[in-house]
């Protein structure tokens, strides 16, 4: 493996959820300590199982692990990091200030970005303390911090300006408010991480063209702000040998090949490696070593097909959308789980039936526009950009709001104009303008706002509303967004995941936060499915099964209403081919009604 | 030379970029206080986001938000007492308060709410 030669001080994995970061940092821990070396492993994985593989109970606190010499571990729960953080802010006016006051701070601070920072101040330390540089030769992460995080950290002027004067009062600082650690600590923090000499990054990507472009966006932005010694990792490639008695395996592993072969431009320069698929979960030290060494270490392949899962195809959940007439469809889910695919699934499905749809995708490649354009009868796609949009929405306030400004307080705006928020209104207003339309026909987005934007935006929006109650502007109703999204009439929320752990418990974080906006998601359904495939290869039927315990998860914990997709042969790309994804399989045909 | 504290609203930045419309006010508000401050005025800006510390060990501004709530703010102390509420002051008040020289009263030419101290618009 390229990526462990003379591996550096810092090693992070970064990638989205259930591509198996998690797995490979436990992997390149063993490997270096069994080198030789001291190292550190850090988990930041919400669903981290570290402590479980290696057999002893970790914390934020290092810990010693006993069956690998030279190994110590630890991990960071973002969301206890992010509530400690809280805490520190709130808990000094709890009962002071009203209790309506003291909610409405709290929903300020319960962003992903306060997630993502909280967790980042947790383990600045790791990449500054000397003792701790001296104590370990390597320190491996399963994690990296996003550009977001990085730029929030260099933010200009502001930034000192800050913690100089431990006033909040220069710019979007917000996230940063609470934090304790010292200005010269994070900028050796960002300087260590941008020293190709100190620190690698691995983008982990599994072999699809979605995955592939995920981590060719990420490569992008971490090296726009400095992250220059990046490696490609492809996890979990299907074996060639896996072909000779499955068609559908040989399909797969075709697919794979073709994906890694039209690698994006900016990946294909980056040294790159490939993981191969591995019947087994990571559970054990051995199953860790096996994961790098090629060997199949314990394998159990189920010895006969397995039961099928007893959940319906996604044209069940289209039946009942088309039966509304009209109607908002939003598919929302982590980067990475298929959201625009399923989105033109469903928009081509009800197109199909003669229905008047408009596909409206963030996909910046974009080639499902591509595709489908003038392709299908009655559909209308566009697309929302975020860059563009981000980009329109700049200059627009920069030619409307900043119009009467002096030069300096044209240079304030433009410095608040580039804080992340920036694009997520920008993208919402967008958003906005496409919802209208949903009154009459069907529109189906793969993008939406999270519960926290749309809790944020909403506060702005009563605020206006009772402003222009008071200036007795009444007679005209107000409709904001959030009432839209509230109401099951006119919106339908589907939550995509995949069958694998990460995924799962991000959906349901995703899930808790639109039921705090009120929003309650109609349908989960679950993408990229093995076991709907059925697959007769024996390394296909092994992962086939460990799905079958997150879909039960889904159904009992989470779900009002479920559809599973199977994992298809081809790209789905095309109309034929997407409404392959919402028809029933030929397997999945013949399994009974689900029991709930 | 007096001392200015303005009280805001939760707010993720002071240009106030973030709303689903950029509030005018806002970023008006934010370069009337940076040009203040330029000229040598003494300001402080306090985002209830970020500081709730300061609202809740304030009497004047703890009283003012257990009555009227977060909805009321901002809320403008002038040395220590209430010199507007309900929105931010233009240049003219600041300049007065704090007592910027050869600035003359801006009041009319910023074009205020309803210009002086204290909004009378509801």
């Amino acid at each position: 493996m390229l990526f462990i030669d003379a591996a550096p001080r810092f090693l992070f994995f970064t990638g989205k959820g259930g591509v198996g970061k998690t797995s490979l940092a436990c992997a390149t821990a063993v490997h270096l300590a069994e080198a030789g070396r001291r190292v550190l492993l850090v988990s930041t994985d919400p669903a981290s199982n570290v402590g479980q593989v290696f057999g002893v109970s970790l914390s934020n606190q290092i810990t010693t692990v006993a069956t690998v010499p030279r190994l110590s571990a630890l991990e960071i729960d973002p969301k206890a990091a992010a509530q400690g953080y809280r805490d520190r802010i709130v808990g000094p006016v709890r009962g002071l200030l009203p209790d309506t006051v003291v909610a409405g701070i709290e929903e300020q601070l319960s962003g992903a970005c306060t997630t993502e920072i909280a967790a980042f101040d947790e383990f600045t330390s790791l990449l500054t303390d000397p003792a701790l540089l001296t104590q370990f030769e390597h320190v491996v992460f399963d994690t990296a911090p996003t550009g977001h995080t990085i730029r929030l950290l260099q933010l200009p002027g502001a930034w000192s300006q800050f913690l100089d004067s431990g006033k909040g009062d220069a710019s979007c600082l917000g996230p940063l408010a609470g934090l304790d650690k010292q200005r010269d600590q994070y900028r050796h923090a960002v300087e260590a991480l941008s020293d190709p000499l100190r620190t690698r990054l691995m983008l982990v990507a599994r072999a699809q063209r979605g995955s592939l472009a995920e981590v060719a966006r990420t490569h992008g932005e971490l090296l726009a702000i400095g992250f220059s010694r990046q490696f490609l990792v492809v996890n979990g490639v299907l074996p060639v040998s896996e072909s000779a008695n499955d068609p559908y395996a040989a399909a797969i592993h075709g697919r794979e090949q073709r994906a890694l072969a039209e690698l994006p431009d900016s990946l294909a320069l980056l040294p790159r490696d490939s993981v191969p698929l591995k019947p087994f979960n990571l559970v054990g030290v051995d199953a860790v070593r096996a994961l790098l060494s090629g060997q199949d270490q314990g394998a159990s392949v189920p010895a006969s097909t397995p039961a099928p899962l007893a959940v319906p195809p996604l044209a069940i959940l289209v039946d009942e959308i088309a039966a509304d007439g009209h109607g908002l469809v939003m598919v929302m889910g982590k980067g990475g789980v298929g959201k625009t695919t399923l989105a033109a699934a469903i928009a081509v499905e009800l197109a199909a039936r003669g229905l008047p749809v408009h596909l409206t995708t963030s996909d910046p490649a974009a080639h499902l526009t591509q595709t489908l354009l003038g392709a299908v009868d009655g559909l209308l796609v566009s697309s929302i950009d975020p860059h563009a949009e981000t980009e329109r929405y700049r200059q627009h306030v920069l030619a409307t709001r900043g119009a009467g400004l002096d030069a300096e307080g044209r240079a304030l705006l433009e410095e608040d104009l580039r804080s992340p928020c920036t694009e997520e209104i920008a993208v919402f207003q967008a958003f906005s303008r496409i919802v209208r339309e949903a009154g009459t026909s069907f529109v189906v987005m793969d993008t939406a706002p999270t519960g926290h934007t749309l809790l944020l935006l909403d506060a702005t929006g009563a605020y206006h509303r009772e402003i222009a109650r008071q200036l007795g502007n009444s007679g005209r109703r107000f409709v904001t967004p959030m009432m839209q999204l509230q109401d099951p009439h006119q919106t339908k929320v589907i939550i995509v995941t995949l069958a694998e752990t990460t995924p799962v418990l991000e959906a349901a974080g995703l899930q808790a936060d639109l039921r705090r906006a009120g929003i309650e998601p109609w349908a989960w359904v679950v993408n990229q499915s093995l076991a709907a495939a059925a697959p007769a290869s024996p390394l296909l039927r092994a992962r086939a099964e460990s799905e079958r315990p997150l879909v039960e998860t889904v159904v009992r914990q989470h779900a009002s209403r479920i559809a599973v997709v199977p994992m298809l042969a081809e790209e789905p790309v095309g109309d034929e081919r997407l409404r392959r994804l919402a028809s029933p399989t030929p397997h999945v045909a013949t399994l009974e009604a689900p029991s709930a | 030379m007096s001392h200015i504290q303005i009280f805001d609203p939760a707010l993720c930045c002071s240009a106030g970029v973030c709303g689903v419309e950029v509030d005018q006010a806002l970023v008006s508000a934010a370069t009337d206080v940076g040009w203040a401050q330029q000229r040598g005025a003494a300001i402080e800006r306090f985002n209830l986001a970020q500081q709730p510390l300061a609202f809740a060990l304030n009497p004047v501004v703890s009283g003012f938000l257990q009555r009227s709530g977060a909805e009321a703010l901002p809320l403008v102390l002038v040395d220590g007492e209430v010199a507007l509420a309900g929105r931010y002051p233009n240049r003219g008040e600041l300049a007065r308060w704090a007592s910027l020289p050869g600035v003359t009263d801006l009041t009319v030419a910023s074009g205020g709410c309803c210009g002086g101290s204290g909004c009378g618009c509801r």
